[in-house]
């Protein structure tokens, strides 16, 4: 079967598992009182009512982009980081712990990219201690990475108690970052920071490391037949740690996005879902990491249509949970019929050669 | 000295087999008589076609009450397929199976076990972490399970038939030979009445085959049947009554022991065009330098026998050395010790004068070591990546293709581009994904990448395995030029026709120590088939 | 004491729903499937329980709910998983995932939106009759719910379910060495499938135990990771009833401190730290624990060759 006829199948079942997963979600919406199909319009024309909306879309979409391209990478060597919620809250508090301390201080463009640096670093060592649980211990990354970040959110709640909070004291959050440490607006009429550019720009240098350089390479071949990456003197462990290391510095880099370029500040709860839909976005995706790129603008746009409809009809929010579960679930289940489908061309072929 | 007992035990061994010989021709002669003549099992017709291999093709064999059927044949003949068809494993493409006359659908193990059909396979199907008794009982047994009777049971059948197992201990805790016991319990639990053994023999020790050999003539003298599945011919003129010869899935050959020789089975096994190809080695001249230099590489896992022992040669520039031996004999260990790809116990390897203890795979692959693993899917390829990205597979490491940690894609697809010519690889291009080839161009990728990462040294293990004769071809010749162009090349093959048309040196491999090693046009086929199965065939005829 | 008691009785109460959720994952990775769906499988339970009780105003209608919504995600993990091949913990996680949705959607479904949060009132204890009475060990051990009772007894039960019978041979077997069991004529799919159609109702029923036993009300985060906690105890227990009684009870300890040094609301103490207790302990116990009953074949997908 030739590479572009099988993307091509891809990219068709991956459609079509997305609008069946939509498509069910939307029927449930009746029970509600709401009709689908009008529902459909109000959240279609919201979307594209005014540029603020629109941007908006791009807000949502930013730290989805990052939190998803932290599990993909790891999928990509077959392991299972599903702590990245954990490392975005480390890099969320390193980014505001340096902002704080030296906002002012140090001019603006310094203090951004001191932040820049600290979350990556802060969200890559998260990784990096779970990495290195796995390769030294053989600890089950999974229940571990899944385990740090409760301890984070704790850990969170302790510091925002403590030494990070507001001068006043009265509420569990930071005080506001100074705007010289802000990340530039940089479209005009929204609230739309140089975040999205950074995840852009993440999302392709994560694609190009994967596919353009012997490192990502080496993390896919580790991935794909590790009895192979080793004969080859791939070392699955220092692989282990390496994916570990930069999935876990994606997550913190979407810490820095969102306390310098959306939110100026760090409060409890903040962000509690980025994680987990970071990793349905990349299972819709594949785990590419251009295709996490559509898959979380589509999920910024449901979230932001979701919230408009919520507005105008008695639809809840949750509706999109449900979006994105039903989607992810279709998508799965579309790898099994595609597969099979392939599996029956293949015995096809076969007969039919073996009949001429 | 070592030498002196090796020889000794070979010796004694013999001897052994020649009186067991004796005392077993007169137990048949009796036996013969009564019941040879009454088929029990009755294969006929049998194809079994995989996806992407015809595994048996139209095999017939009839298995008489109080037999023993050798089945012989090369790994990949297709003598566990027909077996594990017999057992309900695999399904029949076609054919039919007669049990006692009467034809049988046999569509899982369940049903052949009710039969009194029961299988030993070469990798035992017990449960390590569970007990000898519970590995018995399992799925014949209802409700609440009274251990301790159970227990009782299976340690009084065991006595019955002379076994030492203790009922009540892990599996993994006991040797590999009385693991096989627990097998043949098991089997004798469910009364089965006809015994497959998939090579039973491979795993034991000399002391281990004579007691399980005394087992088998004890079973089939009660009227039940073995089918004993094996590529040794030793084993078969030892026990069996009837032998039946596979090669590439089709019978090739069906006699009777008394009126066959090893020299005959040989042939049948291997094919006629031995001596056609044989070449004679070349001299190394005086000044020929020495590449590879292995100096007593031991293997020895705690508590077993030495996978490899003290194994020492030396290899020259422009030379093939071919490894023969019958498959598991320690040939892998020995490739893989040299590639860095197992932890050594003793010894060490030497390349151009430097040691390489202690290097990693990737630093020997920096020095100009290629290696085609035998199995090739599992530690050769990654299938689902493209033939680009295979190619770059052990280089990852190097500046051939990657530069500053970017690889050079453009030149790597002309490359693979390039190879796919060169080697007659049948595939569009370099896009592919290697698993959607067949296998013998999976080979050619495989082998045109290590022909070039092996600047020094190309370790081949089983280069041609399941190939077919185009590709078998193209291997050899390209073995040949790179041994022209003055590198030096391991080869290990199970297929002596290869190692003779190939090798300039012979090195025969049995129990993982070298036996060995010899000028190509030293040796003949009988010699290496004895050298093969452990025996020196110079002192026997001395003695 | 007095706090002591209320502190241990507090650990047994807080305890039973990890055991009973653990007890149920103990029965399905023996035959080597991880449910992995055991935190949406919490949740829903939670869900279920909450809204049957509520509807009905009968407890045992709540829990039976309970045990229907764990069963439904399992079957869906289960033929996601055994029957379409699917990754266990890429299903798993998506599944969780699903629920965490649906749960909130059809909440807001059944009860539209409310300002103040509705309540059942929490299953009621039983004291046993003279038991209760003797000191210290009468008021912790003797005077919960029936159902910490009822997984109390269960821990003997499934043990020896699991290595005194058949059944259960047939079941370790399966995720020891699927292919040994397949040539045993042991239906290797159909006993994981079951496997974990039982865990799905133990863990709906301990979900349930969050919102009806300890709170009485029902929010998204009444679970919070604790159907991860009832996996990792699983693991840290070495696949054994007796090991998940004791990890629960451990877990069951930090859980109620943690409640206890909230409740004393004295902020030099890091209470966070108590909090994050069960969690952390997850971890280093992973880590430290040499884990020697893993089975085999855990979390591999058994597709029959042929």
């Amino acid at each position: 079967m030739n590479q572009n006829g099988k993307v091509k199948d891809l990219l068709l079942w991956t459609f079509l598992a997305v609008i069946l997963g939509l498509f069910v979600s939307f029927a449930f919406l009746p029970l509600l009182g709401v009709q689908p199909v009008e529902s459909l319009k109000i959240m279609l024309t919201e979307i594209f009512s005014d540029r603020f909306t629109m941007g908006n879309i791009l807000i949502k979409t930013t730290p989805l982009i990052l939190t998803s391209l932290a599990f993909a990478f790891t999928y990509k060597a077959n392991l299972y980081n599903i702590g990245a919620q954990g490392q975005f809250y480390m890099g969320c508090i390193c980014a505001t712990a340096t902002t704080l301390a030296l906002q002012t201080k140090l001019p603006g463009i310094v203090v951004l990219l001191l932040a820049f640096a600290a979350s990556i670093l802060g969200g890559g060592l998260t990784g990096l201690l779970i990495g290195f649980l796995k390769a030294k211990f053989n600890a089950n990354e999974f229940l571990v990475s899944m385990m740090s970040t409760y301890v984070i959110i704790y850990l969170l709640q302790f510091l925002l108690r403590t030494v990070l909070q507001e001068p006043k004291r009265e509420y569990l959050k930071t005080a506001y970052l100074d705007s010289s440490a802000w990340l530039p607006k940089i479209i005009p009429g929204t609230s739309v920071s140089l975040g999205i550019v950074i995840a852009l720009a993440t999302a392709i240098l994560i694609w190009f490391v994967l596919y353009r350089t012997s490192l990502g390479y080496r993390v896919r071949v580790n991935g794909m037949n590790q009895d192979a990456a080793a004969m080859s003197g791939i070392s699955p462990k220092r692989m282990c740690m390496t994916a570990f290391f930069i999935s876990g510095a994606i997550a913190g880099l979407a810490g820095f996005t969102e306390i310098n370029g959306m939110q100026h500040m760090l409060l409890t709860g903040f962000e509690s879902d980025i994680g987990s839909y970071g990793i349905g976005i990349a299972i819709m995706a594949n785990a590419n990491p251009i295709g996490v790129i559509f898959a979380a603008l589509l999920f910024g746009a449901l979230q932001v249509g979701g919230t408009a409809l919520g507005h105008s009809t008695d639809a809840p929010a949750s509706v999109i949970d449900v979006m994105l579960g039903f989607v992810m679930l279709f998508v799965l289940m579309s790898f099994f019929v595609r597969h099979k489908l392939e599996i029956r061309k293949m015995k096809k072929q076969k007969l039919q050669k073996g009949e001429a | 000295m070592d030498e002196k007992t090796d020889f000794l035990r070979n010796r004694r061994n013999v001897c052994v087999c020649s009186c067991d010989e004796k005392r077993y021709l007169k137990f048949y002669a009796e036996g013969m008589k009564q019941a040879m003549n009454e088929p029990v099992i009755e294969l006929k017709h049998i194809t079994k076609r995989f996806a992407k291999v015809l595994a048996n093709d139209d095999v017939s064999i009839t298995i008489h009450k109080g037999e023993v059927v050798a089945l012989l044949g090369e790994n990949g003949a297709g003598k566990s397929t027909i077996m594990k068809i017999l057992y309900g494993l695999y399904h029949a493409t076609s054919g039919e199976i007669l049990i006692d006359g009467k034809e049988r659908k046999i569509a899982s193990p369940k049903d052949a076990m009710s039969l009194g059909i029961s299988m030993i396979q070469q990798h035992f199907s017990l449960v390590p972490a569970h007990t000898v008794t519970e590995n018995i009982i399992l799925g014949n047994c209802k409700g609440k399970i009274d251990m301790k009777a159970k227990e009782k049971e299976i340690q009084e059948l065991a006595r019955q038939y002379g076994f030492d197992v203790p009922a009540g201990e892990y599996i993994k805790n006991l040797s590999v030979g009385t693991q096989q016991k627990v097998e043949i319990l098991k089997a004798l639990y469910l009364n089965a009445r006809i015994l497959i053994m998939d090579e039973p023999t491979a795993v034991l020790t000399p002391q281990e085959i004579d007691t399980l050999m005394e087992f088998v003539k004890q079973y089939v003298a009660k009227g039940n049947s073995v089918v004993f599945i094996t590529h040794k011919m030793r084993e078969v003129m030892q026990v069996s009554d009837t032998i039946v010869v596979m090669r590439n899935g089709r019978i090739s050959g069906m006699v009777s022991r008394s009126e066959t020789s090893e020299h005959n089975l040989a042939h049948m096994m291997i094919g006629r065009d031995l001596e056609v190809l044989q070449q004679p080695g070349q001299e190394i001249p005086e000044d020929r330098k020495k590449r590879l230099v292995v100096e007593d590489l031991t293997i020895q896992k705690k508590d077993q026998a030495p996978a490899l022992d003290h194994v020492s040669f030396e290899l020259y520039e422009g030379e093939v050395l071919g490894i023969a031996g019958v498959s598991e004999n320690g040939q892998q260990e020995l490739c893989d010790a040299i590639y860095g790809a197992a932890p050594v116990t003793a010894g060490k390897v030497l390349l151009d004068g430097e040691d390489l203890s202690g290097l990693e795979v990737k630093d020997r692959i920096a020095r100009g070591i290629g290696y085609t693993a035998s199995d090739r899917y599992r530690y050769g390829m990654v299938s689902d990546m493209s033939l680009s990205e295979n190619m770059l597979l052990k280089s990852s490491y190097l500046d051939t293709w990657v530069k500053h940690g970017l690889i050079n894609w453009k030149a790597l697809h002309k490359y693979t581009d390039d190879q796919i010519q060169t080697y007659a690889v049948k595939a569009p291009d370099h896009s592919v994904t290697i698993g959607s080839l067949s296998g013998g161009n999976q080979q050619k990728v495989v082998v045109a990448r290590e022909v070039d990462m092996g600047q020094k040294l190309i370790i081949f293990d089983q280069p041609t395995r399941g190939l077919d004769l185009g590709a078998i071809n193209y291997v050899h010749k390209t073995i040949i030029d790179q041994k022209n162009k003055g590198k030096s090349v391991l080869l290990v093959s199970t297929e002596l026709s290869e190692i003779f048309a190939l090798s300039d040196r012979i090195a025969v491999m049995y129990k993982g120590r070298i036996m060995g090693i010899y000028r190509n046009g030293e040796l003949t086929t009988e010699k290496i088939g004895l050298l093969m199965a452990g025996i020196y065939p110079e002192k026997e005829e001395e003695a | 004491m007095q706090v002591f008691v209320n502190l241990i009785f507090r650990a047994f109460f807080m305890s039973t729903p990890l055991i009973l959720g653990a007890l149920g994952e103990v029965l399905a990775e023996r035959t080597g499937m991880m449910v992995t769906a055991v935190e949406g499988i919490f949740l829903i339970g939670a869900w279920g329980g909450f809204i049957g009780a509520y509807l009905s105003g009968n407890m045992l209608a709540g829990f039976l709910a309970a045990m229907f919504c764990g069963l439904m995600v399992a079957l869906l993990y289960g033929v996601t998983t055994i029957y379409m091949h699917q990754h266990q913990i890429v299903m798993g996680t998506a599944i969780s995932i699903l629920i965490t949705g649906f749960c909130t959607f059809f909440y807001r479904v059944i009860f539209g939106v409310q300002t103040v949060p509705l309540k059942v009132s929490p299953l009621k204890v039983i004291k046993i009759p003279l038991l209760s009475k003797i000191p210290v060990i009468g008021p912790i051990l003797f005077s919960q719910n029936i159902i910490t009772y009822l997984t109390y007894i269960l821990v003997p039960i499934i043990f020896f379910l699991i290595f005194r019978t058949s059944l259960g041979l047939s079941m370790r077997s399966c995720g020891e060495n699927p292919e040994a069991a397949d040539a045993a004529g042991i239906n290797v799919t159909r006993t994981r499938f079951l496997a974990v159609a039982v865990a799905g109702c133990m863990g709906g029923i301990a979900g349930a135990y969050y919102s009806l036993c300890n709170v009485g009300m029902y929010n998204v985060e009444i679970i919070g990771g604790r159907g991860w906690i009832a996996f990792g105890i699983c693991f840290l227990g070495n696949w054994n009833p007796v090991g998940a009684l004791i990890f629960g009870i451990v877990f069951g300890i930090s859980d109620a401190l943690g409640t206890y040094v909230r409740a004393l609301g004295n902020a030099s103490i890091p209470s966070e730290l108590f909090s994050a207790l069960p969690y952390i302990l997850v971890i280093v116990l992973t880590v430290c624990r040499k884990q020697f009953n893993v089975p085999a074949r855990l979390g591999a997908n058994y597709v029959k060759e042929n």
